[in-house]
């Protein structure tokens, strides 16, 4: 029994850890030019370069700004929803069409808002038809634009349903219906019932998985690839053309971005952990 | 002695949670336990159980020792306080389980189980799902389940802990039968005071890892740490 | 209700239904031009290509499911067997955290990492190296979905069943994997929708070379071939959609 154990945990770790400690440790020796085809051993030069070039920085704080504005948005919408049709919600239609999007990948989403939201996509069409635009360069960049609207609206339209069965389910786990008429029999008005009961006790059950997904939007790749610009780019973009470059000394500033950006993720995740060890995983 | 424990100990790091356990029981008697949570009574259990390796000490089924013998094989039978029966099996084949490892053959294990469910007051039942079943009706199925597999030995551990006290009084019955009519030799460990007295052929009592074993039921009544004088005081004075 | 509630909820039901009608639609069209509104063609005449060998789409299904099936059915079972020793271990908030940073990592960064050892190994550009990649990513996730099915509870039922004389092979086969059942088919569907929706992994590891049908919507983006984009889009919807209609806990689970 004891030697099975053993065994088991073996193989935990040949294939649940071994893969990420690799590539980390091929990443970190590439980073300080110990390995690598033009690299001839140990130097600060690409770590330098990096932070002096500050198109890292720029590309940390623009992944961070895009990935925070999305959260939030799609956490408060999913909540006003859950809040404002929590019984509509779970009719027999609309309980089904609140899962369609989870049928929806990433890639997929960003392909169709291509279509209805470039210059010369569906809606552009529409709006030069009922006469709001006179033709293709007087609608607004949506898509590759300075401000991520793009990113962001696909972000918010990938994460905000999820958040709403998450919520619904909370709302119905946690009986919220029935602490809010609690609350109200104890003379709670309607607007402090929610903000004192209905919101911290959804919010409570389910902020490490908001955390989580806004570390998932940090990092995400398809979407900031298809629908944002040349400069500055989301960190998963920027890392993956820097590993792809023709120039040499680049790939190895490729992994310095690439190590420091799984530092900053494993510490999230460290954090997180240390908060919610006394929780259950999942229920 | 049927069953024969020798200073067994057993602690778990600085916390010695078994201190010298010397336990000896009959055949087809059955020796209540009274003990609060935390007293080691469930560790106790295990280590006959095989389920726990105990420090030290030696245990003995029949004149054959067991410390060395895998749970499978110990034929000893331990029941939790949770009825634990399987949610994917109906009444009938949570019965069957033990005959059906065995391999024992279908005409054989209906007419056991069949008989079985007739002693537990379950006819009728057979088919159901435990989720169909009340509290008490699914810790009768998890006997019938360890007795049909004939155990030397059954390890009782609060097995009416979660019933209602009505429930509880007719299970109490219900076991007292059972053990009559299959020959039942079992610890069975309580922290009802009066169903330690009501169970056991003889009477025993664990606190903080030692187990007492008294002569008879006089000598447990007698023994003011059992909380059987206090109680009879209460009833005085209520009456008084 | 106010006007305002249900114009909003109206609106997020047609913001659902939008883009599922207009993908369709879409893939029915050609000769779609900037201004017109509607399609100049619309038929059948993309999808009879599909079966065709110029777009590759069939191919491109079949890989997928292919690789999809092979990651669910390898992450699921090694996942279930494997959480057991890590959840009954003395370290197990040590080992389960260690789980998630792989879990957390973006996959494409992961795959970028990792490349070098797939390349020395001669699985790069392989589908061979997809599905192992893939795996990579699904097993953590198995991993931690399985971590609350051995509970105190089950290891409980293990002891019983060793009691009533059964072996580890019967505690498995007749009572472990018969209640684990129902979680398990949830865990093969959700670690085949995060093989069959990846992309940035597949890209790095498959190099162009394995063309799952995210890698087709990419391609054909940058072919502006938005008909035939649109049509592996539908490929790409249809299982998910097939599965949300058979119980939606197969998409949905709040896993963490």
């Amino acid at each position: 029994m004891k030697n099975r154990g053993y065994i088991g945990i073996l193989f935990f770790i040949l294939i649940g850890i071994t893969p990420f400690a690799l590539s980390f440790g091929y990443a970190l020796l590439y980073s300080f030019g110990v390995i690598g085809v033009a690299n001839s051993g140990f130097t600060l030069e690409f770590w330098k370069a990096v932070f002096e070039s500050g198109e890292f920085v720029k590309s940390l704080f623009y992944s961070i700004a895009i990935a925070l504005v999305s959260t939030v948005i799609s956490v408060s919408l999913a909540l006003w929803f859950t809040l404002a049709f929590e019984k509509k919600l779970r009719g027999r239609i609309l309980s089904f069409v609140i899962y369609l999007p989870l049928a929806i990948p990433g890639i997929v989403a960003s392909f169709f808002t291509v279509q209805v939201l470039s210059k010369a996509g569906f809606f552009s069409r529409l709006f030069n038809k009922i006469g709001i635009t006179s033709g293709i360069s007087d609608f607004p960049d949506l898509i590759n634009d300075p401000y991520a609207i793009g990113i962001t609206l696909v972000f918010i339209s990938v994460v905000m349903p999820f958040f709403l069965l998450l919520f619904l389910n909370v709302y119905q786990n946690e009986r919220v219906a029935e602490l809010a008429e609690l609350s109200r029999s104890l003379g709670a008005s309607e607007r402090q019932t929610i903000w004192r009961v209905s919101l911290p006790v959804l919010i409570k059950k389910t902020w490490t998985l908001i955390a989580l997904y806004f570390i998932f939007l940090l990092g995400a790749y398809e979407i900031p690839l298809i629908l944002g610009e040349e400069s500055p780019q989301m960190l998963s973009v920027l890392i993956v053309r820097e590993l792809k470059q023709f120039d040499l000394s680049k790939i190895s500033e490729g992994y310095v971005v690439a190590v420091i950006y799984t530092v900053i993720v494993s510490i999230a995740t460290i954090l997180l952990f240390s908060n919610r060890k006394s929780q259950d995983i999942h229920e | 002695m049927f069953l024969e424990i020798e200073n067994i100990n057993k602690s778990f790091g600085d916390e010695s949670v078994v201190i010298d356990l010397n336990v000896s029981l009959e055949q087809h008697k059955t020796l209540s336990i009274l003990g609060k949570s935390g007293c080691g009574k469930t560790t106790m259990l295990k280590i006959i159980a095989g389920l726990v390796v105990p420090d030290s000490g030696s245990l003995s089924l029949d004149g054959r020792s067991m410390l060395e013998v895998e749970p499978a094989k110990r034929n000893i039978v331990y029941l939790y306080q949770e009825d634990l029966l399987f949610p994917h099996l109906n009444v009938f084949e949570n019965i069957a389980f033990g005959l059906r490892i065995k391999k024992i053959g279908n005409v054989i294990v209906k007419s056991q189980v069949e008989e079985m469910i007739a002693n537990l007051e379950l006819e009728g039942q057979a088919d159901k799902m435990p989720h169909q079943l009340s509290g008490g009706q699914r810790q009768r199925v998890s006997f019938g389940r360890a007795i049909i597999t004939n155990p030397s030995l059954l390890l009782l551990d609060e097995p009416f802990g979660s019933l209602d006290a009505g429930t509880r009084k007719n299970m109490q019955g219900l076991f007292r039968r059972l053990a009559e009519k299959f020959s039942i030799t079992s610890l069975f460990v309580t922290h009802d005071l009066k169903e330690a007295i009501l169970m056991g052929d003889e009477i025993a009592m664990m606190e903080s890892g030692n187990l007492k074993v008294y002569k008879d039921k006089m000598a447990f009544v007698e023994d003011s740490n059992t909380g059987v004088k206090e109680e009879l005081t209460f009833w005085k004075e209520m009456m008084g | 209700m106010s006007k305002l509630k249900s114009i909003a909820l109206w609106a997020y039901v047609v913001a659902i239904m939008f883009p599922f009608f207009f993908l369709l639609l879409l893939s029915l069209s050609s000769d779609w031009r900037y201004p017109a509104l509607l399609p100049e063609y619309f038929g059948l005449k993309n999808w009879v290509q599909v079966v065709g060998t110029e777009s590759g789409l069939a191919y491109s299904f079949f890989i997928s499911l292919v690789i999809s099936l092979s990651v669910a059915v390898t992450a699921t079972l090694s996942g279930f067997f494997i959480s057991r020793y890590v959840s009954y271990h003395k370290k197990k908030g040590l080992l389960t955290m260690l789980t998630y940073f792989p879990y957390i990592l973006a996959p494409v960064v992961f795959g970028a990492c990792l490349s070098y050892y797939f390349l020395r190994i001669g699985i790069f550009g392989t589908t061979a190296g997809v599905i192992i990649a893939q795996f990579i990513i699904a097993f953590p996730y198995a991993l931690i979905f399985f971590s609350s099915f051995w509970n105190e509870k089950i290891k409980n039922y293990e002891n019983l069943v060793s009691t009533l004389g059964g072996n580890r092979w019967t505690t498995f086969t007749k009572v472990l994997l018969p209640m684990a059942k129902g979680l398990m088919m949830v865990c093969f569907f959700q670690t085949f929708l995060i093989s069959w929706f990846e992309y940035g992994l597949t890209s790095i590891i498959g190099v162009g070379k394995v063309q799952t049908l995210t890698i087709k919507v990419f391609l054909f983006i940058k072919e502006a071939n938005f008909y035939y984009g649109a049509m592996s889009c539908c490929l790409l919807i249809i299982p998910p959609v097939v599965l949300i209609y058979i119980n939606k806990r197969f998409v949905f689970n709040k896993l963490i």
